[in-house]
């Protein structure tokens, strides 16, 4: 079984579109156990249920954006060591800078390459 | 005498938008094959322009193109809702995607489905829309009051406007990816 294979990645993303897309990407990748949520509530209590090893969320999100989420995860003994990559359409420094104290894994700019997808997957997890 | 009162003309230009909740703004912008979502929430108040041509194909899958047009739709809706607009509120107009015998390919058609398709997967209801064709637009969006007017290119304005639309590749909203560990 690949690395890929043996990963639970959360995709988080308000839109329908995206979401599509980014599932596309990760089977691309070889991951064949992905979840999706809408928004960061919803992701936030599919943690809660059943932690992920990965969650790649939008950052620009209703109800609870992904730095908000990211926090949550974050401050939950059951999910804290889930890795975090967050994606953004319009991030600046400020954003990443936050991201990163926050204890984000990694920022990745919309639109993203299958590519980079995977180096920052790769730069937790290893190899996939 | 007559005087008109100067209404702010704000053009949106190629792989850009703009939104605006200033009733006096007009949004404008000339499509030869590339295509211009307006989008608004009738309830806010607010309302927006962006205008793109995907570079390639675009029919779907997950390729790049698919992916930049996603994101140039995602800016705009983010950009709304950031000015107070709610996602299930939002309804649009499509404009351009002119199919010109400069162009070999059907990439003016690829371009409207794709906006089509997006805004359908999304949810969000196209009201009015004028697409494909074999000539170029002049599009004038009100994003307060949704009103839009098009008038028709001439044979060879179309000409000239499609000649300066040219594929704008991706550009990452922050300087590359930035790796923490």
């Amino acid at each position: 079984m690949s690395m890929a294979q043996k990963i639970k990645a959360l995709i988080v993303d308000d839109q329908v579109t995206s979401r599509l897309l980014l599932g596309d990407a990760l089977q691309q990748l070889g991951f064949t156990q992905v979840t999706v949520a809408g928004d960061g509530q919803q992701a936030y209590e599919i943690m809660q249920k059943d932690p992920h090893h990965l969650v790649i969320s939008d950052f620009n999100m209703p109800k609870m954006d992904g730095l908000g989420l990211l926090q949550a995860i974050r401050a939950n003994a059951a999910t804290k060591r889930a890795a975090f990559i967050i994606l953004t359409a319009q991030g600046d420094r400020a954003l990443v800078q936050k991201a990163a104290s926050l204890g984000a894994n990694n920022v990745l700019a919309k639109p993203f390459t299958i590519d980079k997808m995977k180096a920052a997957i790769e730069a937790v997890f290893g190899a996939l | 005498m007559n005087v008109d009162v100067p209404r702010k003309r704000l053009h949106v230009i190629q792989g850009n938008f703009l939104v605006s909740d200033q009733p006096d703004v007009v949004l404008t912008t000339i499509l030869g094959s590339c295509v211009a979502a307006c989008l608004r929430d009738p309830v806010a108040g607010v309302g927006g322009m962006n205008h793109f041509l995907l570079p390639g194909s675009a029919n779907g899958g997950s390729g790049e193109a698919t992916r930049y047009g996603v994101h140039l739709m995602e800016l705009l809706i983010n950009a709304l809702l950031q000015k107070g607009a709610r996602k299930d509120r939002l309804e649009a107009k499509l404009f351009g995607g002119a199919q010109t015998m400069s162009r070999l390919s059907d990439v003016g058609r690829k371009n409207g489905v794709f906006a089509e398709k997006f805004l359908g997967d999304e949810g969000i209801s196209v009201i009015g829309s004028s697409l494909g064709g074999e000539l170029g637009r002049k599009v004038e969006f009100w994003p307060v009051s949704g009103r839009a007017r098009q008038n028709v290119l001439s044979g060879n304005e179309t000409l000239k406007t499609v000649a300066r639309e040219q594929p704008v590749a991706p550009k990452p909203a922050v300087a590359d990816e930035v790796e923490f560990f």
